[in-house]
């Protein structure tokens, strides 16, 4: 194979991990959209402080400490003297999915049920203004440091796929394999995974239907006697979760900062792309806009400069806007004169 | 004709019922009741209130005042999902189906009251929950050979023909197995022949599954054929309850809704 090609194909495949990372944030979009029809600015937040609590848990902060020295004059920090020795990693997931669903139930007591009926605009604001309370009581509750996130993925690049590639190129090139992250590959897997658990889940359970049913008709899906508060609790903490994974993939990544939230702006043209009542319409817009904005880079941004990914996908999005403004898997919607 | 119902068991009583948006009164003062193993109509013009009284025994409206009587108790005031779990199912004037999700599905959806496995044995599938899913199915297909409705098990709702999607929606109310079942103008916009076999459905569930049915309908000939007693509604207020020919023969009747005959 000749160099460009192989770099070409090196672009592709990095291309293609991004766009899965892209995926898992568009999906947690795609989840409340369809059940309640709310455009959930907060998912990106969500993201953040799912990986924030998992953090805390798993380096063994208290929570609020900042909150509790300031008012007792305490010098608390975290509850173990060893601040290595928190807690085990799959226990600080369980509890923080925990507290993911505390947190679903508690948008649905205190926002949602408050806002039964209204337009969706309405309940578009109230998710700003989520966002930005969880913005801040995230930062109350853990502190706004940068924080490292370590789970054990392994990461860094893979040898085994340099030596592998590197046989591809004509034996008198200089060629020294390819590069791909392995907590990229890690990332991947657990998405398809998550996908295929959740289509599962929906076709094949009664609470699968009920979801499905609440997404289709709220009227109808009352008269049949589903809860609309259970099955939007229910939702929201499969967002909950959605984003927690979201989160450690790209808090291990990046650290667990504030820009995690900023990912969910990186959502938005994936969804205009793939439709916002698709699930797989939210892979494939992903994938999409992965190999998009890396090839386009490769190809074009060297010519214009570079730092063309800030600003391709949104293009890209509107360009979709303009010839197929339902995006590739969502509902075109006909009004009947 | 349906079943002879068992006279004094009342399954359902609308004591005194009102109801008003705004400044807008919809129904004042109505009262009537419905006993077990009927066919009961409701029938009235256009704005009559007819809907608004089935969306209140369906929980969809809270009246201002009035009791509602449901299998000897009175009823509180509930949503619309707590009383579909005490047993009344009912069908839409505008079909209001799961559109994207199969006739099975839809059905099976139906029986949503009856299922009651939690959700942790559903992620996990195996057990309870699959035990669960083929009992149900089971009712499910009896529900769709009793309506012929095999040939589109799997197709999505939201495809099939008007007459279709109706029989489908017929068919989610059923697979509730509810006490009663109402029916917002089970006939609007059918053919002949649909409605013949629209009629044929009510009166075999009526008799097979002992349910009792409330219905709204404007077609005369099919409203006096099919239903045991009627009532008749007007601007929000009662103006004759009966059998089908006390209702014909009643003049008020006859003046506000009927015409009033021109010599």
């Amino acid at each position: 194979m000749s160099l460009e090609l192989l770099n070409t194909l090196e672009v592709i495949l990095n291309g293609l991990m991004t766009g899965v990372m892209y995926s898992l944030v568009a999906l947690g979009f795609v989840l409340i959209f369809k059940a309640s029809g709310v455009f959930n600015y907060a998912q990106g937040v969500m993201c953040l402080f799912a990986a924030l609590t998992l953090v805390g848990f798993q380096t063994g902060q208290i929570p609020f400490a900042h909150l509790i020295n300031v008012i007792f004059g305490t010098e608390y920090h975290h509850w173990s003297s060893d601040i290595t020795g928190g807690m085990n990693s799959f226990l600080a997931i369980v509890l923080t999915v925990i507290v993911m669903i505390g947190f679903a139930y508690i948008v649905e007591r205190f926002l949602l049920r408050h806002l039964v009926n209204q337009a969706p605009i309405i309940l578009f604001m109230a998710t700003i203004g989520l966002a930005f309370f969880m913005e801040g009581f995230g930062d109350l509750m853990w502190g706004a440091n940068i924080k490292p996130l370590d789970l054990g993925i392994p990461s860094g690049g893979s040898f085994w796929w340099e030596e592998v590639t590197r046989t591809w190129a004509t034996a008198d090139s200089k060629y020294i394999g390819m590069y791909i992250d392995v907590l990229d590959v890690w990332a991947a897997v657990i998405a398809v995974l998550l996908v295929i658990v959740l289509t599962l889940f929906s076709q094949f359970t009664k609470t699968g239907r009920a979801l499905r049913a609440v997404a289709d008709d709220h009227q109808a899906a009352l008269t049949v006697g589903i809860s609309l508060r259970t099955i939007w609790v229910i939702v929201w903490s499969i967002a909950g979760i959605v984003a927690l994974v979201a989160g450690i993939m790209w808090g291990s990544k990046s650290g667990v900062q504030f820009s995690l939230s900023l990912i969910a702006l990186k959502a938005l043209p994936v969804l205009i792309l793939g439709g916002f009542t698709s699930i797989p319409g939210a892979i494939v817009g992903g994938l999409i806009i992965g190999v998009g904005e890396k090839l386009f880079e490769f190809w074009i941004g060297p010519m214009v400069g570079g730092a063309t990914e800030n600003w391709f996908a949104y293009v890209l999005a509107l360009f979709f806007l303009m010839f197929r403004p339902q995006g590739l898997y969502g509902e075109k919607i006909i009004e009947r004169v | 004709m349906g079943h002879q119902p068992n006279i004094n068991d009342m399954l359902l009583e609308v004591k005194n019922i009102s109801l008003s948006f705004g400044g807008v009164k919809v129904l004042s003062d109505i009262s009537f009741d419905i006993k077990r193993n009927e066919i009961r109509a409701i029938i009235g013009p256009n704005g009559a209130g007819k809907s608004s009284m089935l969306n209140i025994i369906n929980g969809f409206y809270h009246p201002q005042q009035g009791e509602i009587w449901f299998n000897g108790h009175k009823r509180v005031s509930e949503k619309p999902f707590k009383i579909a779990r005490q047993g009344i199912a009912r069908t839409f004037q505008n079909i209001a189906l799961f559109k994207g999700m199969s006739t099975l599905d839809n059905l099976m959806t139906g029986r949503i009251t009856k299922m009651n496995t939690n959700i942790f044995w559903q992620a996990l599938w195996k057990g309870p929950a699959e035990r669960e899913e083929i009992q149900h199915r089971e009712r499910v297909e009896q529900i769709i050979d009793f309506l012929k409705i095999q040939s589109i098990r799997k197709t999505p709702v939201g495809r099939l023909p008007y007459g279709m999607q109706k029989r489908v929606e017929l068919g989610r109310a059923l697979a509730a197995e509810a006490k009663l079942l109402l029916l917002d103008e089970p006939m609007a916009g059918m053919n002949l022949e649909e409605k013949q076999d629209m009629c044929r459905f009510i009166l075999d569930v009526n008799d097979e599954f002992d349910t009792t049915i409330a219905l709204i309908e404007h077609d005369m000939g099919v409203v006096m054929d099919l239903s045991d007693r009627v009532v008749v509604l007007d601007y929000g207020r009662k103006l004759a309850d009966g059998t089908p020919d006390e209702v014909r023969n009643n003049q008020t009747v006859i003046d506000a809704y009927l015409g009033v005959v021109h010599d």
